[in-house]
């Protein structure tokens, strides 16, 4: 077990794993948007605008999920002080940014056709927006933010801040009902979307989710390099 | 040809776009981090250059180190 935290192992396993997701990763989103453009039927009301459904909710979920797990691993390293830690969340941030910002964007270009508009103060749209300055502000404090006791203070900080907003963010649809839809998949109750759409929705995940793992690993590799270089300069 | 594939009924541009901006966005995240890692390991193994011998020596012995060297020379 101790071999597996180990982050001589961890940085080795990081380099076997990424060879492995860079041959799948490709291959799978092509399948993917081949399902979603192409097999995928068109929505009954919304015709092919639906097909922005395949590249908005995945995003939207990874952007949530990354953010739900950064929270947890700052509170994590704030508690136990484990230095690793804040090598991952330093990794996941961009990427939760990224899909954040495409969720956003691809919401935006689902919106016109769909409600007539690019945007509208929506709870959904605004809490979403909300996101992205929690996250834009998480990887300023750790990028300048110099000393490590006190970046990791502010990051938990504003972490557990923007852990609120994700509870406004799934909450939103429920609470102030407007513009954005109800939720269509739900884990614990009943999931409205057709199977012929959560094949290629599921796909388009995964896809998605290889995309993530790529980059978290190369982005862990940079983070525990910089830190290699830090301990070499004091040789 | 079926334009009506590509067209998707009038909402084509929106479907298109939203997907070339995925993908563009995406592309773009895994260049510039390829680019950094690259980068970074070079600085690495340069800064490496400038140690003693009995100091590479003992720095090789180090997991990560060693890792570092070979992910850099198959580049």
């Amino acid at each position: 077990m101790i071999k597996f935290l180990n982050p001589s192992y961890i940085f080795y396993l990081t380099g076997k794993i990424l060879n492995f997701i860079k041959i799948f990763v490709i291959p799978i989103i092509i399948i993917g948007v081949i399902f979603s453009l192409f097999i995928s039927p068109k929505d009954y009301i919304q015709g092919d605008a639906v097909r922005i459904m395949y590249v908005h909710v995945p995003s939207a979920w990874i952007s949530l999920s990354c953010f739900a797990l950064i929270s947890f691993l700052c509170v994590i390293n704030f508690i136990f002080k484990i230095k690793s830690i804040s090598l991952i969340y330093k990794s996941l941030a961009p990427i939760g940014l990224t899909f954040n910002f495409i969720a956003i964007f691809t919401g935006s270009l689902w919106g016109e056709p769909t409600w007539g508009t690019w945007w509208a103060w929506d709870a959904r749209l605004t809490s979403m927006l909300i996101l992205i300055f929690f996250y834009i502000i998480f990887i300023l404090s750790y990028k300048f933010i110099t000393n490590p006791e006190r970046s990791s203070k502010i990051c938990t900080l504003i972490s557990v801040l923007g852990l609120i907003n994700l509870v406004i963010i799934k909450y939103s649809v429920n609470w102030w009902p407007t513009l954005h839809q109800p939720s269509s998949i739900n884990l614990a109750g009943e999931t409205t979307v057709h199977f012929s759409m959560l094949i290629p929705l599921g796909i388009m995940l995964f896809g998605f989710l290889l995309y993530t793992a790529l980059i978290f690993l190369m982005k862990y590799r940079i983070e525990t390099i910089r830190v290699k270089k830090k301990s070499l300069k004091k040789l | 040809m079926n334009l009506n594939i590509f067209l998707m009924n009038g909402y084509g541009i929106y479907v298109w776009l939203s997907f070339l901006l995925t993908f563009l966005v995406c592309l773009f995240l895994f260049l510039r981090t390829r680019k950094t890692l690259k980068k970074l390991e070079k600085d690495f193994i340069k800064e490496t250059q400038n140690l003693s011998q009995q100091q590479f020596e003992d720095l090789k012995k180090q997991r990560i180190v060693k890792e570092i060297l070979v992910s850099h020379s198959r580049t």
